[in-house]
């Protein structure tokens, strides 16, 4: 178990090294074909949707940085609690930072690869 | 125990659905029914409840049940939210649990809980894992 708890805290880090290279191809496969991303508190979104908001989102330049809070991880279904903060810009240009305690789903692919399935950034209230 | 299911349950292969709703009546009764070891069977072998306020599995998870339940608390819980992503789904309660203390002296524990359930080969859906937040009250107290 604390080999698979290993392999989805480096996969943290490879999301986070890949949101601060900008890279929106390279964080969509951190997510499954049905992932729901709720960017925004009550705005589930899927599909293209998520992708374009994603890709948007990330033509700002954000920073962001992941502290893993709670792992809870079964064979194949993991529950992740992460305190993260994003260093970005509002739609002025105004610098702002954004934090929350992200709830996170993640399943093992058939391929041995952990995806985020539910990305809910701000899941848990502070 | 004296179920009255408004929806499809069946004891032996009980199925919680995607449906936060059905999930939740289907949950909320056999909560109810006291029965730690049919409660135990909506969950998966490997699945992680925290109800004890510790990651318990299994066997122990099983055990933990089985005590929890044998006083009759009554839980009551109502749906957040609720995003169903392929064969998970993560849904939010609000939850309350009115039980008796050791002395007889009644106990509320309440909070939210996050939920994820995960479809089976065979179709069913079941808990993997549960992460109660409480605001009131933990059962180890």
């Amino acid at each position: 178990m604390s080999q698979i708890i290993a392999d989805l805290e480096k996969r943290t880090e490879l999301y986070v090294d890949a949101f601060n290279a900008g890279d929106a191809d390279a964080l969509e496969d951190f997510y499954t074909e049905e992932a729901i991303a709720v960017w925004e508190p009550g705005k589930p979104l899927t599909g293209q949707a998520r992708r374009d908001y994603q890709r948007a989102f990330l033509s700002r330049g954000p920073r962001i940085t992941a502290v893993p809070r709670q792992s809870f991880v079964t064979s194949d279904t993991a529950l992740l609690i992460v305190d993260w903060t994003i260093d970005t810009v509002d739609e002025s240009g105004t610098a702002v930072q954004l934090r929350g305690i992200g709830v996170d789903v993640l399943r093992l692919g058939e391929d041995g690869v952990w995806r985020y399935t539910v990305d809910d950034p701000y899941g848990q209230e502070d | 125990m004296a179920f009255n299911f408004a929806v499809d349950f069946d004891p032996a292969h009980p199925d919680l659905t995607s449906d936060a709703e059905v999930a939740n009546e289907i949950f909320l009764q056999v909560f109810n029914s006291g029965d730690g070891e049919l409660f135990n069977r909506l969950y998966l072998e490997d699945s992680i409840s925290n109800f004890s306020g510790e990651p318990l599995t299994g066997a122990a998870r099983l055990a933990f049940f089985k005590e929890f339940l044998s006083s009759k608390p009554t839980l009551e819980a109502a749906i957040t939210f609720s995003y169903v992503a392929g064969d998970v789904a993560l849904m939010g309660v609000d939850y309350s649990i009115r039980g008796t203390g050791p002395d007889g002296s009644p106990t509320l524990l309440e909070g939210v809980c996050t939920d994820v359930l995960r479809r089976q080969k065979d179709g069913r859906w079941l808990m993997a894992v549960d992460r109660p937040v409480a605001a009131k009250g933990l059962v180890s107290e």
